[in-house]
């Protein structure tokens, strides 16, 4: 292994600050920023302020906002952080995880969509490590940015872009056809369908996030009230304390922040791709293709 | 400070989400994926290129072994060549000086032959003259008087001729 320079090990340093600092910035934020509350609330991301926009109404900064921004962040941090001094040679342990990550995603990607689609590997990785790091900032106190409809609509609005971008990759008259289909009078269903993709995506995503958190704060809240009513003839200051709460929440906490925020990443990717590869008419497209190359060979 | 409600929809977060989800596959596709794709690719081009070093070196030595498997198969051929010309000139030669050994030894034995008969000869005569001076003194004690010594040779000499041819038929 090659000797580890004073400077190369100062940028990993930096990369590695690069990586945290985002979550802990976030932190400081909520910290600093959080009003004092009574009692149990369900209520979306804290506006931080908010900017006036001249159309679609205003922009509000919200908690939700930032920690995404900061997730990306980190996420550069961790990218720069993989191939920092990667060699043709190999060996280094980060390097296999470098590799192990694109060989996977390549692989997934290769398998669920096709060799026509291999572009999308980093597309379906990023998104991937999007979801789940936004998932699992929640485990930091953070406000976990895919409990926000908007963030994972954005996604999904992405998502749809794609799907369509693809579907007319025929020619948009085939695009206006392909409605039509089995039967021209199901056509109003179809474009029905067509707009439940993102819709049922986007939903799924912030649903399941969202939900989560909303059944924890409610265990923790009646927790505490069965703590009361259970142990409160403790003497002193230990009957104030709900002991209940100590420990139950976590094992939930293990289901609905990581199983969950995880399971979403990848059903979020999942959904991306098998809609992307399905709605792209692969063998009309190798046709048309074909038909051009006939036609140009005619002309010249 | 106040909350958004739970579910509020805002066109402007979506579309920077939207960008921040374009903005995160820029950063995984310009920094993981090309330079690690890069680093697989030069690494299995070195593999290749080695593969392809040892495939040549092993063509090289097969082809090698072949060319040296014929050289020697010549040489050997060569040597036995010479081993076989070596035995028959040496058979050659001494066959040639067991000729010449021999004819050099009947030379030599005519030669003694000849010698022998020259000393035989020459031995026969001394011996001839000695018993004609004898007999000739003989005769002359024996006569008492002095005879014609030439006659008396003449004589003998023909005595002895006689004598001699008888002796020379022996012989």
């Amino acid at each position: 292994m090659t000797k580890r320079t004073a400077g190369f090990v100062a940028v990993d340093v930096l990369l590695i600050v690069l990586m945290i600092l985002p979550f802990a910035a976030g932190m400081v934020l909520k910290i600093l920023l959080t009003p004092p509350t009574q009692g149990i609330e369900i209520a979306g991301a804290l506006i931080y302020f908010t900017v006036k926009m001249p159309f679609m109404g205003d922009l509000p900064i919200t908690e939700s906002q930032t920690n995404s921004f900061f997730v990306v962040l980190s996420l550069l941090g961790l990218c720069l952080y993989l191939t920092h001094g990667i060699t043709a040679k190999g060996g280094s342990r980060r390097q296999l995880m470098a590799e192990w990550i694109v060989e996977q995603s390549e692989k997934l990607v290769h398998t669920n969509m096709g060799a026509y689609f291999s572009g999308f590997a980093p597309f379906i990785a990023g998104m991937m490590g999007l979801s789940a790091l936004s998932s699992l900032s929640s485990l930091m106190g953070l406000y976990p940015p895919t409990s926000d409809i908007n963030i994972v609509g954005g996604w999904a609005i992405l998502v749809f872009i794609l799907i369509t971008y693809y579907k007319c990759k025929c020619g948009p008259v085939q695009y206006l056809k392909s409605f039509a289909e089995p039967v021209a009078f199901l056509a109003p269903l179809n474009v029905i369908s067509e707009v439940a993709t993102p819709l049922s995506m986007a939903f799924r995503h912030y649903g399941n996030v969202l939900s989560g958190s909303v059944i924890s704060v409610l265990i923790a809240a009646a927790l505490a009230g069965l703590s009361n009513v259970l142990l409160g003839w403790l003497p002193g200051v230990l009957g104030e304390i709900p002991l209940l709460r100590i420990g139950i929440p976590a094992v939930l906490s293990l289901y609905f922040d990581i199983f969950s925020g995880l399971l979403q990443a990848f059903i979020f990717s999942m959904l991306t791709m098998l809609y992307v590869s399905g709605g792209f008419p692969a063998d009309l497209y190798e046709k048309r293709k074909a038909k051009k190359a006939a036609k140009r060979k005619a002309v010249k | 400070m106040q909350n958004l409600d739970v579910i509020s929809v805002n066109l402007w977060q979506i579309l920077i989400s939207l960008c921040n989800l374009l903005l995160i596959f820029l950063i995984f596709k310009k920094f993981l994926f090309i330079p690690v794709k890069k680093v697989v690719k030069a690494r299995q081009d070195a593999l290749d290129g080695q593969y392809a070093a040892a495939k040549e070196a092993q063509a090289k030595a097969d082809q090698n072994r072949e060319e040296w498997q014929k050289q020697l198969a010549d040489a050997k051929g060569q040597a036995e060549e010479i081993v076989q010309k070596a035995t028959r000139r040496a058979d050659l030669r001494s066959e040639e000086i067991v000729s010449q050994a021999r004819d050099k030894a009947e030379d030599i034995v005519g030669e003694a032959r000849v010698q022998a008969e020259r000393e035989y000869r020459k031995a026969q005569s001394k011996l001839k003259k000695e018993i004609v001076d004898v007999s000739a003194e003989l005769a002359e004690k024996m006569i008492g008087r002095e005879i014609n010594p030439d006659d008396h040779r003449a004589m003998i000499d023909s005595v002895i001729a006689e004598i001699g041819e008888d002796n020379d038929g022996d012989s």
